[in-house]
């Protein structure tokens, strides 16, 4: 069997999964929350920043860039502090 | 050449003794030092109480009578749908001050410095008791107002009604309120709409008892957050150079290559509003024990509308209480304001086609307001039993907009009986595709 045909057979359990999941989801709505980063009224100056090219990826078979989170609002990363913050003390993971 | 010296050791720190280690620090709220023995400026600095920036409390309401201002009649309600406040004695209507004029809550973000809070907005006193009694001026009865669920009481002697109006200790009072204009039979049909799309999985129990006339109005707790903060992003972004297929057999492999930049990004902006569930049983989303999610899903409100506090908005509503304090509530703040300027900057990095991967962030907060106010919502609830006590599921309406979302219970069986035949016949399809195709 290659891989094409084990792909077709797939499409019973992929299907019965995506159909609960879906119903499941409609029904109890977990996934729903206020979307503050939308609804919010925010006042924003224009962005800045800089742009520096580091390296160069070839032959690679990934569409995206690996741990791509820039739509992912609400995914948190490393949180760099500065000392004299109001309301945050230095943790260890600070690097600045 | 002279001889260099080696500079004098720097003086060890002390082991103990004041500054040192062991130095026992003074309790809160005392001084090391006697104030009476500094000069005079410093020492009225050191001595002048705490600012409370924005005092939001109502003199003429101190007494917990709210009084018609045309008969001086106490038995006041909303009228259904509007901001308009009624006499039950003599029909006089009065329009409740909007909170954003009267206070200036919605002026100077851009110079925002500092923790700015209104007075209902205060820490709450950790031995203050959920019961307030009043003292009824005109029949001497005593009329107690359990301000866990109530704002406001009758006095069963002279009919005299009590509404709790002093922003004291226990935080149940806050600065606005934001009157419900959605009726309740409005509020029941959306429930009824909302479930009727969803009745084939439901589970059973829940068919049989859903009764949405037992919805009920309740006003809960918030903070309404405005702030003014600087952040900053940083991580790697890839930009398509190449594209290419290369064949292998039968098999065809898409490559890519692609340039790697640094990507760093800075954004300063100030917020508007900004919704924080003050109780925290409300603000705990955590979809494996409760549904909170749900309520939080029909904000925001129009905040901006928000009147003055008065306690008779709420006659005929329960009400929740606050128990969260703003430095309770401020590790939730920057955790949003970090997601909206993520969602800012996103415009920024369209050349990225390859997306960014964000890998450190950023956020000064320069300076935040809090007010506190009572969000009107209608709620319909059913406990669906279980383990560790079950699943309490809630079907919430926004009680100005009407944005209306909720959580059914679902009967299991049901739903994997659907999944499973509908993944039967789909291998059933995928096993004839195949059969013919060989």
């Amino acid at each position: 069997m290659n891989d094409e045909s084990a792909l077709v057979l797939l499409a019973g359990p992929i299907g019965a999964t995506a159909l609960y999941w879906a119903l499941y989801r409609y029904y109890r709505n977990t996934d729903k929350s206020h979307a503050f980063e939308r609804e919010t009224t925010v006042e924003a100056k224009p962005v800045t920043g800089s742009d520096r090219k580091v390296g160069t990826v070839t032959g690679t078979r990934a569409r995206r860039i690996a741990g791509d989170n820039s739509g992912a609002y609400r995914a948190r990363v490393q949180r760099i502090r500065n000392p004299g913050q109001t309301g945050a003390a230095p943790s260890a993971e600070d690097v600045r | 050449m002279s001889d260099p010296k080696p500079p004098p050791p720097a003086p060890a720190r002390p082991v103990d003794g004041p500054g040192s280690p062991h130095d026992v620090p003074p309790l809160p709220g005392t001084l090391p030092v006697d104030p009476q023995t500094l000069p005079d400026p410093i020492r009225d600095e050191l001595e002048a109480p705490d600012p409370v920036a924005i005092d939001t409390a109502s003199e003429e309401l101190k007494d917990g009578l709210n009084r018609c201002p045309k008969c001086g009649g106490t038995d006041i309600r909303q009228r259904p749908g509007t901001d308009v406040l009624v006499c039950l004695y003599c029909r006089n209507e009065w329009h409740g001050e909007r909170a954003e004029e009267a206070f200036g809550f919605g002026e100077g973000l851009d110079s925002l410095t500092g923790t700015v809070m209104a007075s209902g907005a205060r820490d709450i006193d950790a031995d203050a008791a959920s019961l307030m009694s009043f003292k009824c001026p005109a029949c001497g009865a005593e009329v107690t107002i359990n301000t866990e669920n109530a704002m406001t009481a009758r006095c069963h002697w002279c009919r005299h009604v009590f509404g709790l109006n002093e922003q004291v200790a226990n935080g149940a009072v806050p600065d606005a309120v934001l009157p419900f204009h959605i009726r309740k039979e409005d509020a029941v049909a959306r429930i009824r709409q909302f479930v009727d799309k969803r009745r084939l999985f439901a589970l059973k129990a829940f068919k049989e008892q859903f009764t949405p006339e037992n919805v009920v109005g309740v006003y809960l707790p918030y903070m309404v957050v405005d702030g003014r903060a600087s952040a900053a992003v940083a991580g790697k972004g890839e930009i398509k150079t190449r594209e290419y297929t290369r064949t292998q057999g039968k098999d065809k492999t898409t490559y890519y290559d692609a340039d790697v930049y640094q990507v760093e990004r800075r954004v300063d902006f100030t917020v508007d509003d900004l919704p924080l569930e003050s109780s925290s049983e409300r603000g705990h989303f955590d979809i494996r024990v409760n549904t909170n999610n749900i309520i939080n899903t029909i904000l925001p409100f129009d905040t901006k509308n928000a009147v003055k506090w008065n306690a008779s908005y709420l006659a005929g509503f329960t009400s929740e209480k606050r128990d969260s304090d703003i430095e309770q509530l401020r590790p939730r703040l920057e955790d949003q304001l970090l997601s909206i300027a993520r969602a800012q900057v996103e415009g920024s990095i369209r050349r990225y086609d390859r997306g960014v991967r964000w890998e450190q962030e950023q956020l000064d907060v320069h300076g935040t307001r809090w007010v506190s106010m009572y969000l009107p919502v209608w709620l319909y609830s059913f406990h669906q039993p279980g383990k560790n006590g079950g699943l309490l599921h809630y079907i919430a309406v926004n009680g100005r907009t009407g944005e209306t979302m909720g959580s059914v219970p679902v009967q299991q069986w049901k739903l994997l009986l659907a999944a499973l035949t509908v993944g039967t016949f789909l291998e059933g399809l995928a096993i004839t595709y195949l059969a013919t195709m060989s």
